[in-house]
């Protein structure tokens, strides 16, 4: 196994009288594709914020790439690329798709220095990736879903992260579209070698891409290859009497649109 | 065009020209910054604020600038803090921080003994009156506040698109976001002589939300704000100037009337009923 490229140590993460996350340890190798699955309210959202050096640990210890992050300014996020959780985009937010691609370049290059032609030559490179090079002058607010969010992973693409750190990724777009988003990530993670972090309540749509599943729910209860964590034994303990699963195939019982 | 020749030849109307141009760019700039972001309340708000500043600076019988500076900031820094917390609706807590100061400014008023016109300037706007000393300050501030955008330009794009991503990607964005605060409030009392606490924020918003209205682009919205304010306020003291009309409503109404055409011939518009 390569060395670990994020370390959490006994990490413990919420507010005064809201513990978020309690007791995380885990490892997370480079060059790995991780899933992390829980229910809502489980904790995979701090996770991410925890990740991004958002929040620090309230006790215990989180190590990303060489960095302790008990502070929160810590310049490793510029090397996480990070897909937030789809929000309602502004349709008529006068934003062109290589402006907003271009905003992956700001944090690397710190304050007080523009961009020049190898960062526009990175942007561009990023959309080449993601198949969105043709689009580059379009308004974003113009395009489809699938294509917005293809946009938003080349922003972090241009970041040029070692880790790449989406947020429910599938979520809010169509069936095919979703398909297609997943295929763009276990591409860009093969071809790009980046570490892979993906949050998801979609267990059955991610089990077949991941190295490793880790099962939140405020504790981490499983952490290994999805057949190791997708058995009934493991995920009963988090998704209690919610969880069916069928012959074929698992599917977790939980109306997540009420939550939303 | 003679005529317009004898009006360029009046040192009065030299620096009203002046001074209007340069309130009209700075705004817009400023501008382009608080419609994104969705602070349009919050400056208005501080337009109030920074006349209670003046008023108390008249009262007490010292420079008006720096009173107006500081309840300026007072203003958008409250209002910042209370936006981050959430603990109230933010139209709410600024529509009684924004009467609280305007009743401040009535009870200064008030207590002066006698009328002060100059006070009426500050309110309605008074860009013909410009004196060499203000169009200096103007100046100052004015090539400040665009210096510090230019220099922080990247970062404040970032902020008004997305604040979480931008801090979530290594940008101090909660610094940035005191920083454009502060920025509006300066620009504020900027303008404040020349078009006044009334209708200042006018020139705030109306040249960024027509550029708004025509472009998909952000460096294109910047560029058509910065034309649109600096022709509609040097415009709008030209037709005072003709007319003789207030210089204030002047340029706000010609900036509207401007705003009405834009939103009528918007691409936007256009694309969204031929889809």
């Amino acid at each position: 196994m390569a060395a670990p490229i994020i370390r959490f140590d006994h990490a413990t993460f919420g507010f005064p009288g809201v513990t978020a996350l309690e007791d995380i340890s885990l490892e997370i190798a480079d060059g790995e594709f991780v899933g992390v699955i829980g229910p809502n309210g489980s904790g995979k959202t701090t996770l991410c914020r925890a990740v991004l050096g958002l929040l620090p640990p309230r006790s215990g210890h989180l190590q990303i790439f060489d960095c302790a992050c008990e502070e929160l300014r810590c310049h490793h996020r510029a090397r996480i690329g990070y897909l937030p959780q789809k929000g309602v985009l502004d349709r008529n937010f006068p934003i062109t798709v290589l402006e907003a691609v271009m905003m992956g370049r700001y944090g690397a290059l710190g304050l007080f220095t523009r961009p020049g032609r190898q960062d526009r030559e990175i942007a561009l490179q990023a959309l080449a990736h993601v198949g969105m090079q043709d689009h580059q002058d379009s308004a974003l607010g113009h395009l489809s879903g699938g294509q917005q969010q293809r946009v938003l992973i080349a922003r972090a693409l241009a970041q040029q992260p070692r880790v790449l750190l989406l947020d429910e990724p599938t979520t809010g777009i169509d069936m095919p579209t979703q398909h297609a988003v997943l295929d763009l990530i276990r591409r860009l993670h093969r071809d790009l070698r980046l570490t892979v972090l993906l949050i998801t309540h979609d267990i059955n749509m991610i089990r077949s891409c991941v190295d490793r599943l880790v099962l939140l729910k405020t504790r981490l209860y499983a952490a290994g290859p999805p057949e190791e964590v997708l058995r009934p034994d493991v995920l009963q303990q988090v998704y209690g009497k919610e969880l069916v699963i069928t012959e074929k195939d698992l599917i977790i019982v939980e109306d997540y649109h009420h939550h939303h | 065009m003679t005529q317009f020749a004898e009006m360029l030849t009046y040192d009065f109307m030299q620096r009203s020209l002046a001074a209007a141009a340069l309130v009209g760019a700075v705004c817009s700039v400023i501008g382009v910054f608080v419609v994104l972001r969705g602070l349009a309340f919050i400056g208005a708000g501080t337009a109030h604020a920074a006349f209670a500043g003046v008023t108390l600076a008249y009262l007490i019988g010292v420079p008006p600038l720096p009173l107006a500076i500081v309840f300026g900031l007072a203003t958008v820094w409250i209002t910042g803090i209370m936006e981050e917390q959430g603990r109230m609706k933010l139209d709410v807590s600024i529509g009684i921080l924004y009467t609280a100061t305007m009743a401040l400014a009535i009870l200064f008023i008030g207590l002066m003994k006698g009328y002060n016109a100059e006070v009426y300037g500050y309110l309605f706007g008074s860009v013909l009156s410009v004196t060499p000393e203000e169009l200096r300050t103007i100046g100052l501030l004015g090539v400040l506040v665009v210096g510090v955008i230019v220099a922080f330009a990247k970062e404040l794009y970032f902020i008004a698109f997305d604040q979480d991503m931008a801090e979530a990607s290594g940008v101090p964005a909660r610094r940035i976001f005191y920083l454009l605060l502060t920025l509006v409030a300066l620009t504020v009392v900027v303008s404040l002589k020349t078009v006044g606490a009334i209708l200042v924020f006018a020139m705030v918003l109306i040249p960024a939300s027509t550029a708004y209205q025509l472009t998909h682009s952000l460096k294109q919205m910047t560029v058509y704000a910065v034309l649109i304010g600096t022709v509609c306020a040097v415009g709008g003291v030209m037709v005072s100037y003709w007319w003789d009309l207030p210089s204030g409503p002047a340029i706000v109404l010609l900036a509207t009337a401007v705003f009405f055409l834009s939103v009528l011939f918007s691409p936007k518009r256009l694309r969204r009923t031929s889809a």
